[in-house]
């Protein structure tokens, strides 16, 4: 039934991998990441390689959530609208083996870019910690993919690329500049208040089901020096509570509960990349096409 | 077992039936032409049997297979070439082949299919986006042929190429045939079908007009054929001689010219025979056919304008009084 995954997958590689548009994206990762590195290396003094590493998060976690919307946002709904479907889906592939086809295609795209742009950061920075090194690049690469995920199931969800484009840059918007709005926002709804230093325990597993911030926090904990988020602030929350991880503001006594642990992070990032895939898998299949 | 049985196929689109509880068979080997204006309703059905598009009463099998619930059974053997598709712009022509021949587990040679639709080498390792309409048709009958299918779909295979192109793809479909492919391919243009296929079937508004060789249409219709001899003495002799023939409807005398209407083909013979055994001198001899353009106008009931197409043979305008005098000629 899914023997063919690997197939369109290898396919939408060599096509996509031929496209102007992804590789000037790989570009500007690559080109980020250099000119992060030698901007920092040449203002700071005495920076030491796994310091380098944390700030390199900054931009990567604002850069990297974009490319991947757009290397994925067309991926079915793309197919559909120029009619190739029609040709791929004649021959014995079938709608499973598109969604997750491309879903593997798309994910390689980004995989090769973030790893271009390690392997840059370990040629520049020869001294930088491997292990963290790894971590963080792997860390990264789920990221990416996490938003492969969420383009890839919007583009099988919609009929048209206006749709996609809507939604994925809706869903980014929600993320990065609403985010605060709709969680401190619904608190402030509900108490009068917005969420103090130590709020209710459900807001802190709701805020920080931001894949943004499963990301940074994750990070924080891997590399050397905290990544700070970067959002759109409304001022609902204290700035204190901004630099605090969600275990460190827990109201109750003893340890956090598990979903506010950082590890809890992992499950976060996998959340977004599996929920818009199988919604995106549900919808296409009894898609018209 | 049927190549294609639909049973009381039903496809709506809210308040537009596109197919209306459209029984249809295509039998084994055989080559079938599906013809009708276009909005009859052809695309829909073959989206239907491709999984494209779920009916909305009914259903379909190819080759046996539920064209829904097996859908997985019937792509591999099957060839495809839809209508309304586009290549992958970026991959040469060769890579389209190659990724057709890796997803049917195929040992074809790409060149070598290529060769069979004429897609010239040069533009084999061309991507698929320089294309012109026509090799993009070339190129994805090639697919279609990769693995060779028990069956070929084609939804409009003439569309895009020239009339060159168009006969090279009815030697395509005869040779496919020749070799027991079943060939199922629809077409709003009669002459295609006319030249290539077993039986027809005509699609109108959604619903099955007509099921029958091209033979047993025009007879079905009353397709009588003229027959008009130029005599040395045209003689009242003649006329009777002629018209005591069986399969010859009526005989007429006009100044030189004795006219027979014939509905048996076979009789068409037996007339000259029988005109020379009676002694008389026949100078010329010229035959007039039903041509399908009018037969199909007949059945569509002349409605739809977008789809007719002029057989540019002579003999066509003289048949040509059922025609909807408003047509006009497309394509």
């Amino acid at each position: 039934m899914t023997a063919h995954i690997g197939t369109v997958a290898r396919k939408d590689f060599s096509d996509a991998g031929r496209s102007k548009l992804l590789w000037v994206l790989v570009g500007l990762l690559v080109v980020i990441v250099a000119v992060g590195y030698v901007a920092i290396w040449s203002t700071i003094d005495d920076v030491s390689g796994a310091e380098v590493l944390g700030f390199l998060g900054f931009p990567l976690q604002v850069v990297l959530p974009v490319a991947a919307l757009i290397v994925g946002y067309m991926a079915v709904v793309g197919e559909r609208r120029s009619g190739s479907i029609k040709l791929l889906l004649g021959l014995p592939p079938n709608r499973t083996d598109v969604v997750f086809g491309k879903l593997l295609g798309r994910t390689a795209v980004v995989v090769v870019a973030v790893a271009l742009a390690f392997v840059l950061s370990l040629v520049l920075f020869g001294s930088v910690p491997f292990v963290d090194w790894l971590a963080f690049g792997a860390l990264t690469i789920l990221f990416g993919v996490t938003f492969v995920g969420i383009a890839v199931g919007v583009s099988a969800s919609v009929s048209s690329r206006g749709r996609s484009m809507a939604l994925v840059v809706g869903v980014y918007m929600v993320l990065v500049a609403l985010w605060e709005l709709l969680t401190a926002g619904s608190y402030y709804l509900l108490y009068d208040e917005g969420p103090p230093l130590e709020p209710e325990t459900w807001y802190l597993l709701l805020d920080q089901f931001n894949p943004i911030f499963a990301y940074t926090n994750l990070a924080s904990s891997v590399v050397e020096g905290d990544i700070f988020p970067f959002q759109f602030q409304y001022g609902l929350e204290s700035i204190e509570a901004y630099q605090l991880t969600p275990a460190e503001r827990y109201a109750g006594s003893g340890d956090a509960p598990f979903f506010l642990q950082e590890w809890f992070g992992l499950v976060v990032l996998v959340v977004w990349l599996v929920v818009p895939v199988a919604i995106g898998y549900y919808r296409f299949q009894r898609a018209e096409l | 077992m049927a190549a294609i049985r639909t049973s009381g196929l039903t496809k709506q689109y809210g308040d537009l039936t596109a197919v209306d509880d459209l029984d249809l068979e295509v039998r084994e080997g055989e080559v079938f032409g599906f013809l009708g204006p276009n909005g009859a309703g052809k695309s829909t059905t073959i989206n239907t049997l491709l999984d494209f598009t779920r009916p909305t009463a009914g259903s379909a099998t190819v080759l046996g297979y539920d064209s829904h619930e097996d859908a997985d059974e019937i792509s591999p053997r099957v060839g495809v070439l839809p209508e309304g598709f586009d290549c992958y712009p970026r991959l040469t022509g060769r890579r389209h082949i190659e990724f057709a021949i890796e997803t049917k587990d195929a040992d074809d040679d790409p060149d070598e299919l290529l060769e069979r639709v004429g897609l010239a080498p040069d533009d084999r390792s061309r991507r698929a986006g320089e294309y012109s309409t026509g090799m993009r048709q070339r190129l994805a009958t090639a697919m279609a042929l990769v693995g060779d299918p028990d069956l070929l779909i084609m939804d409009e295979p003439s569309s895009g190429l020239d009339p060159h192109g168009i006969r090279e793809m009815q030697n395509l479909v005869r040779r496919e045939a020749d070799s027991g492919t079943t060939v199922f391919f629809s077409s709003h243009i009669l002459e295609h079908v006319e030249a290539v296929c077993d039986r027809i079937g005509v699609l109108n508004d959604g619903t099955l007009v007509a099921v029958d060789t091209i033979e047993g249409l025009r007879e079905s219709i009353g397709g009588d054929a003229t027959m008009r001899l130029a005599l040395d003495t045209p003689t009242e002799r003649a006329r009777k001689v002629a018209a005591s023939i069986e399969g010859v409807t009526s005989a007429a005398v006009s100044g030189q010219t004795l006219e027979c209407s014939v509905v048996d083909p076979a009789a068409k013979a037996t007339v000259i025979v029988e005109l020379e055994r009676a002694g008389a001198t026949i100078r010329d001899v010229r035959i007039e056919e039903v041509s399908l353009e009018s037969l199909f106008t007949t059945l569509t009931n002349g409605e739809d304008e977008r789809a007719h197409h002029s057989g540019q043979n002579p003999e066509t305008a003289a048949d040509s009084v059922l025609k909807n005098p408003d047509s006009e000629v497309a394509e």
